[in-house]
């Protein structure tokens, strides 16, 4: 069986999980709610200051939610030592890789959509035209984080304090893709264009192939060790 | 399939969970791995499973090393630990088709179904794993490997969660596997059930290999190998 095809199966399985536990989508979707609400109410955005502050607000409450869901990530393989079971099978761990930041990309997105209007809702935003570009942006970071964040959640997977461990070892591997994404995103905001933006655009670009392609020869000896 | 051990050898920190084994097992062997709680047993279940690296010595399956060409070797193996390796929130019978599915063994609908009836699962398919008892989960299992088919089939204490039929269940299983020229090792504190399967005995104590030999009747040396190193009770 080739690699994707072993990836989709176990994407299957873990979409198939998520729906019926409901575990991660939730949580992250009430709690990425809950931090645009205290946000709201904690700062007084001047429209003059959209663009530097909307990103960086968005972008906290992305990293904050994405990582609740990173911490429920392998829980599925805990429970009855599932792990082993897939460690014991013909199973391609770059496969495992793959599904993992797969499934972590699609709650990720799924909550994003609805944040990042309700941001612009709360926060009294007139810029709609450009939630396109805006979502393209965090599209791109948002695949940095789950690559990166799959990698980290499987490094932390057997210590005793991982819901400590993973945000330590996670949040500085993190900083080349919120500095890039929040540029971007501000960039976009300011001039309604990516102009100046590429070069950060490029490292978000260059950052997702280059991990994503580490993650894959990696992950065996990660999930292993 | 043939399996060798040369040398092995597992330590955890300072502490030697088993030292200096060496085996050697023929296609078709049935092998009863015995000792008291902390002999290595599970240890080395969970070596010959590539669930771990030894810190010394070599595995071979068919004359490959199991670290080398690893997924492909690892098809071959089996490891049925009673109420576990299966996901409580996926039916029975998707637990049976993601596994075989993850195998490249992928089974039809009537496949699933004859497997399930014959461990008496079939009027449960669609009910979850969660939902099964302990020996339920151990029937699943056999279901499990019985379509995985391995080469090497490993049996951590299966006994302790079935009831008599499942007993018999699981003992028809492995004699046909076993048939079939497939190796089965059977760790277990129930001695007289697994010397009543087995075509060879090991006694793991302290980490070491302290007997092995086929099966003969009567077995002055498992007899005195039991009262040296087993606890009393289990026969």
């Amino acid at each position: 069986m080739t690699l994707l095809k072993q990836a989709n199966l176990l994407l299957w399985k873990d979409l198939l999980l998520e729906l019926r536990r409901r575990d991660s989508l939730l949580t992250m979707f009430f709690f990425g709610t809950l931090l645009l609400f205290v946000f709201h109410f904690a700062f007084d955005m001047p429209p003059d200051k959209v663009a530097e502050l909307a990103p960086a607000l968005l972008w906290l409450a992305f990293l904050f939610t994405g990582t609740l869901g990173l911490a429920q990530l392998f829980q599925a393989e805990r429970d009855n030592h599932c792990l082993d079971a897939l460690l014991l099978s013909p199973l391609d761990r770059g496969a495992l890789f793959l599904a993992k930041t797969g499934f972590n990309l699609i709650l990720m997105l799924a909550v994003e959509v609805v944040v990042i209007p309700l941001f612009w809702i709360l926060f009294n935003l007139s810029a709609w035209n450009l939630l396109p570009q805006l979502f393209l942006v965090t599209l791109l970071g948002t695949v940095g984080f789950c690559v990166l964040g799959t990698i980290t959640a499987a490094i932390t997977l057997r210590a005793r304090a991982r819901e400590l461990l993973l945000p330590l070892v996670l949040f500085p591997l993190m900083i080349p893709v919120i500095l890039a994404t929040i540029r971007c995103m501000e960039t976009v905001l300011k001039t309604g264009g990516f102009g100046d933006a590429t070069a950060w655009l490029r490292l978000l670009i260059g950052f997702d192939v280059i991990f994503l392609t580490i993650g894959v020869l990696i992950f065996d000896w990660v999930i292993e060790s | 399939m043939r399996l060798t051990v040369k040398n092995l050898a597992k330590a955890y920190g300072y502490l030697w969970a088993l030292r200096h084994l060496d085996l050697a097992l023929a296609p078709g062997e049935f092998v009863a791995l015995l000792g008291p709680n902390g002999a290595g047993k599970s240890t080395l279940l969970k070596l010959l499973a590539g669930l771990t690296a030894p810190t010394a010595g070599a595995i071979e399956l068919d004359g490959q090393p199991l670290g080398a060409n690893g997924n492909a070797l690892r098809g071959q193996i089996g490891l049925l630990a009673p109420s576990e390796h299966l996901y409580d929130q996926l039916t029975v019978r998707e637990n049976l088709r993601f596994f075989t599915a993850l195998y490249n063994k992928p089974a039809s609908a009537g496949a699933l179904q004859a497997a399930l009836q014959e461990v008496g699962l079939a009027e449960r398919a669609r009910e979850y794993a969660g939902n099964l008892s302990a020996g339920m989960k151990c029937r699943l299992s056999i279901a499990k490997w019985r379509l995985l088919d391995p080469g090497l089939l490993l049996l951590d204490e299966p006994y302790g969660v079935l009831d008599g039929n499942g007993v018999d269940l699981l003992e028809t299983f492995l004699r046909e596997h076993c048939a079939r020229g497939h190796i089965v090792i059977l760790a277990s504190h129930h001695v007289a059930r697994a010397l009543k399967l087995c075509g060879r005995a090991l006694i793991l104590h302290q980490g070491r290999l302290q007997f092995d030999e086929p099966k003969q009747t009567p077995w002055p040396a498992f007899d005195q190998a039991f009262g040296d190193f087993l606890p009393r009770g289990g026969l």
